[in-house]
């Protein structure tokens, strides 16, 4: 960076010559430090997984969770500074409260991002304030089924006024919003520290085809954070995932943590491949000395 | 003029992705003096008067700025009485620490605050069991087993470290003294623990694993001198384990 | 014409006079909701050994005209405790979306699959909650103009039964009924269960039938009052909420011998 010190970097909003406002560049620093989140979105519905590196063996295990539930049907999950992430998440939930009040039914993933991505947006507007230190990504289901309006009793109006939009609507969403406020929807998306590793592995899923279901894609998540925390095996980590399917899934809709099973399931299987891709690599080591 | 252009308010990054306000703020905690928190069923242990009761099911314990500490402990005082009052029930642990943890955080991103110089060990029981937490000035809030804040605490998260697995099985009075000999680590040459410079605060069920709760009680000046005697005399309790260690 | 900003949308003066802004002030102090307007009638609650009966029949009425016959009045929360609402309907979704909201934020600390892994609000809390919203409203003269039965268990996992209305005020008993059920009803609960020692005696089967025949005493006797009804039961293992329960077994042959109404001349 070699515009440091020339002044442009000191404060928040400030574009320097070329165009750039450091500070968000900065905060994304902060990100690039952080354990690795990661999200599917899959055909039948979405995962969360996110590394949680355990700084002290004083930490309660399975305690501080990472990843939040800000509706019945969405959760977010961020990399960066933690107190931050609580920040977002709790904005987050504001939003969807506010939205349940004024059009009395459950905020869309789409619409959620769009308010999260303004929020964060503004904080790169003014020297008075700090853009955010994360990288959130937002999961949610959005219901595929004719839904009550909240505090409907009896049966509304088929038509008219009061009528629904026929049509589909509905499904899984994945969005994540970096500091800078600007946000893209996902296949899949990676970020935190090992978010290279893992962006190679979610590419590799071909997850556009929509051929990998929520059971799978949950084994993928684990696997893909132990790809992506490779690089620092000698750190002990958590891994924390939840998931969100459609009402007839297993969560029924609800954003809610994977089962203690099928975590434990995951996590073993996805032991066992990097494991396995030690051993490859090491044999391929062996083939190039034997080459030599 | 400045050492570091990075670390003149708390809305500053620095290059690498640092507060260093923040950061600073930290090393606030690190004047006050040493505070050590166990959980199993309860327990916290200070070289002050530095405990706190909030509520009757949650004390804490302060190491940093005390009047920043007391702005904190007032809000969790209102926080649980209004839950009391509310619902009728005693207020949640998480989401008494996270409400101080999102104040705290609010206090990093905005210019013309800073963040509080003040770390706590907050440590209660609720209908989901013992809960400790730590708190620190950039507004993180952790979980915690034990836990030790303050001048001098490494030696005693240390010696939490190294007997972190006997405190779940341990009664109420062994916990204390697990407490009180990590306490007694962090003390500088020629110190001791004296009735004078110690109190232990205390809150867990009336009995095992029931649900009457004894509420939250600091122990002062002679009641904690028979804690302080029964383990004068394990003089190098913790040393021997060291060195066998070693 | 007058073309003042001032004037748009406005009845033209030369066209229709002046506007009498007298018919803007009203010399009369504020007031809020006077009186309910779609109303559910009673709501019945009987504890037994396990947990908590509740029910409630589907009907919202405009005045005496049997308006909406679907309407749900037992809503279950958390999936551990059901709030039966009596009186006014459009009160009642209110407190539902009220309800919902309180839910989902219970749901942040808690989304473990993991029981117990978090506090979650219980019926006691949740009945003291909804007491509060109601005496703060009444407080403030704008009354939610309901009377809630709250059916779940109590942190110590025993049954509860408790009842709320419009005013704040608060009771609780081992049976409980609102409205004209507390008239008709109640003492036919009180047969079943004279007091709380009495509770540990009923099974569940006694206390789903016994509510059951006072809905159809309802029915009979309240014409405000439909042989459609909701009917959940709470226990530790959660909710079951059946909402299209009929009365069975109806017997009219005492109407003939009840005198003194409509075209009867005798």
């Amino acid at each position: 960076m070699t515009s440091i010190g020339t002044g442009y970097d000191l404060a928040n909003s400030i574009f320097s010559p070329d165009g750039r406002n450091f500070q968000v560049e900065y905060a994304v620093k902060a990100v690039e430090n952080g354990g690795t989140s990661v999200g599917i979105r899959c055909k039948d519905g979405v995962v969360l997984a996110v590394e949680k590196v355990v700084t002290s063996k004083l930490l309660k295990p399975g305690a501080n969770k990472r990843i939040a539930t800000v509706d019945k049907h969405l959760g977010v999950v961020y990399s960066g500074m933690v107190p931050d992430g609580h920040h977002f998440a709790d904005r987050a939930r504001d939003e969807a409260r506010a939205w349940r009040e004024t059009f009395k039914t459950p905020i869309s993933t789409s619409d959620l991002a769009s308010r999260m991505g303004g929020y964060l947006q503004a904080y790169t507007l003014y020297q008075s304030v700090r853009p955010f230190g994360i990288t959130a990504i937002i999961g949610g289901f959005d219901s595929e089924l004719e839904s009550p309006v909240d505090g409907e009793v009896g049966s509304g109006p088929s038509i008219g006024a009061g009528g629904k939009v026929q049509g589909s609507h509905g499904g899984p969403g994945l969005y994540m919003i970096e500091p800078s406020g600007m946000y893209w929807g996902y296949y899949g998306a990676a970020t935190g520290k090992g978010r290279q590793a893992a962006k190679a592995e979610l590419e590799k899923l071909n997850l556009s085809e929509g051929k990998l279901d929520l059971k799978q894609a949950v084994k993928e998540a684990a696997r893909i954070i132990y790809v992506a925390q490779q690089d620092n095996k000698d750190k002990e980590f958590e891994l924390e995932m939840s998931w969100i399917s459609n009402a007839d899934g297993p969560t029924k809709g609800r954003h809610v943590e994977v089962p203690k099973e099928l975590l434990e399931e995951a996590e073993r299987l996805a032991k066992k491949a990097i494991s396995e891709d030690d051993e490859e690599e090491e044999g391929e080591e062996e083939d190039d000395k034997m080459e030599e | 003029m400045f050492r570091n252009n990075y670390d003149n308010d708390s809305v500053t990054f620095s290059p690498q992705g640092r507060i260093f306000q923040v950061e600073y703020a930290a090393e606030a905690v690190k004047q006050g003096s040493v505070v050590v928190g166990i959980r199993n069923a309860e327990e916290l242990s200070s070289y002050q008067k530095k405990l706190f009761a909030v509520d009757e099911h949650v004390g804490l314990a302060i190491a940093g700025l005390t009047s920043d500490a007391r702005v904190l402990s007032n809000f969790m005082k209102q926080q649980c009485l209004s839950e009391r009052l509310t619902y009728d029930r005693a207020m949640p642990l998480e989401t008494l620490v996270s409400l101080i943890g999102d104040k705290a955080q609010l206090n990093t991103q905005h210019y013309g605050k800073r963040p509080y110089g003040v770390g706590l060990l907050v440590a209660g029981v609720d209908d989901s069991g013992p809960h400790l937490f730590e708190f620190q000035p950039s507004g993180l809030t952790q979980e915690m087993l034990a836990c030790a804040i303050g001048a001098r605490s490494q030696m005693a998260r240390t010696y939490l470290e190294k007997n972190l697995d006997k405190f779940a099985d341990c009664g109420r009075d062994e916990l204390i003294r697990h407490g009180l000999r990590a306490l007694k680590e962090t003390l500088v040459q020629d110190r001791e623990l004296t009735v004078e410079n110690t109190s232990v605060g205390v809150v867990g069920p009336k009995e095992p694993g029931k649900r009457p709760l004894e509420a939250f009680k600091v122990h002062d000046g002679a009641e904690t001198k028979d804690w302080i005697n029964s383990i004068a005399d394990d003089t190098e309790t913790s040393g021997d384990g060291m060195q066998v260690d070693e | 014409m007058d073309h003042r900003p001032q004037a748009w949308g406005r009845p033209r003066d030369d066209v229709y006079g002046a506007y009498d802004a007298s018919y803007m002030q009203t010399n009369q102090p504020n007031q809020h909701t006077q009186s309910p307007i779609v109303t559910g009638t009673s709501v019945l609650g009987m504890k037994f050994k396990d947990g908590v009966v509740i029910a409630a029949d589907n009907l919202a009425s405009y005045g005496s005209l049997a308006r909406f016959t679907d309407v749900k009045r037992l809503r279950t929360f958390a999936e551990s405790s059901v709030v039966g609402f009596g009186g006014d309907v459009s009160d009642m979704q209110y407190l539902d979306r009220h309800l919902t909201e309180l839910a989902i934020d219970e749901a942040y600390t808690s989304t473990t699959t993991t029981p117990n892994a978090q506090p979650t609000l219980n019926a006691r809390n949740l009945h003291k909650y909804l007491s509060k919203l109601l005496y703060h409203r009444r407080s403030k003269f704008d009354p939610l103009w309901n009377s809630l039965l709250v059916a779940g268990l109590d942190e110590a996992g025993a049954p509860f039964l408790a009842a709320a209305d419009l005013l704040g005020t608060t009771f609780t008993s081992p049976s409980l009924a609102t409205g004209f059920g507390s008239m008709l009803a109640q003492p036919i609960m009180r047969g079943l269960v004279p007091d709380e020692a009495s509770v540990a005696q009923v099974t569940r089967e006694q206390a789903i039938n016994c509510v059951r025949e006072c809905m159809k005493v309802l029915f009979y006797r309240d014409a405000r009052s439909l042989d459609s009804y909701s009917l959940a039961v709470v226990t530790k293992d959660g909710v079951e909420l059946s909402e299209n329960e009929k009365l069975e077994n109806q017997s009219w042959a005492f109407a003939d011998r009840i005198k003194g109404y409509g075209t009867q001349t005798v």
